[in-house]
């Protein structure tokens, strides 16, 4: 016979209190996603910077009816090592996806099925407000930039030109 | 929302629970979305063991019953902690009641 049952509890976690890695999160994600829908979640790092900052908070949507395209921001599971990465699509090669971050300084990327594809994102949040940038029509500049390696040098032009006006 | 003994009960459609990690996670979807920022919630071990009993077959007084079975504890004191965790359960609508028998 077992020792005594401890009392049951459920407890909430706090958010970021839980040290998933990228698979476990991928894993909760697919399944929230499979139920069509949408996972909201903290995005660590800044490989997206400048429209994603490290410790904002995403909204990922399953794909539905809609099919991906150019531009979007997408999470997706890495051929190479099935973590969870949220990086955007910036060119369609064959049956697959070149996917870059928006802070790469080339254009290699990496080449994902569509299989890999989990969800595009649909909400940026930064300090609770909704951040307007990077999910807009300005996302198929985005990407053309991107896909060319000069994502960061047009940025980096658009911001000296606003800080001369300034 | 009180539990009753007699009752059937099993994981809403509006959730996702795994076990993931060593931990096991429960994200409520009733919002329209799976927020692990504010809205994401576990069990400790007897919780879990409890949970995973909760098939929408057995009523509560089966599955204490065979807790009591397994577990050095009396049978009344089991039916209490059940009631108690399902009650929390259907409160926050991570549980639907089926049936009661």
């Amino acid at each position: 016979m077992n020792s005594p049952l401890s009392k049951p509890s459920l407890y909430r976690i706090e958010g970021g209190d839980l040290p998933l890695s990228g698979k476990a999160m991928l894993e909760l994600m697919s399944a929230v996603l499979a139920k069509g829908r949408a996972f909201r979640f903290q995005a660590r790092g800044w490989s997206m910077n400048p429209f994603i900052h490290d410790g904002d908070v995403i909204y990922v949507s399953p794909f539905q009816k809609k099919m991906p395209s150019v531009g979007e921001v997408v999470a997706y599971s890495q051929p190479t090592s099935e973590k969870l990465v949220v990086h955007r699509l910036v060119r369609r090669l064959g049956d697959k996806w070149l996917i870059l971050g928006d802070n790469s300084v080339d254009a290699i990327g990496e080449q994902v099925p569509d299989s890999n594809l989990i969800g595009r994102v649909t909400r940026i949040e930064r300090n609770s407000k909704k951040v307007w940038l990077g999910l807009g029509p300005e996302r198929y500049l985005i990407a053309l930039f991107s896909r060319t390696g000069r994502l960061m040098v047009v940025l980096t032009w658009i911001k000296q030109g606003f800080n001369r006006k300034l | 929302m009180d539990a009753q003994l007699n009752g059937v009960y099993s994981p809403s459609e509006d959730v996702v629970a795994r076990e993931i990690e060593g931990e096991f996670i429960i994200v409520p979807l009733a919002a329209g979305i799976g927020n692990m920022e504010d809205e994401l919630y576990s069990l400790n071990a007897s919780g879990v063991t409890i949970w995973k009993l909760l098939d929408g077959k057995s009523s509560l007084k089966e599955i204490s019953a065979n807790l009591a079975g397994e577990y050095a504890a009396p049978l009344v004191e089991i039916e209490q902690d059940v009631l108690g965790l399902v009650s929390e359960l259907l409160s926050r609508k991570m549980l639907v009641e089926l049936t009661s028998v």
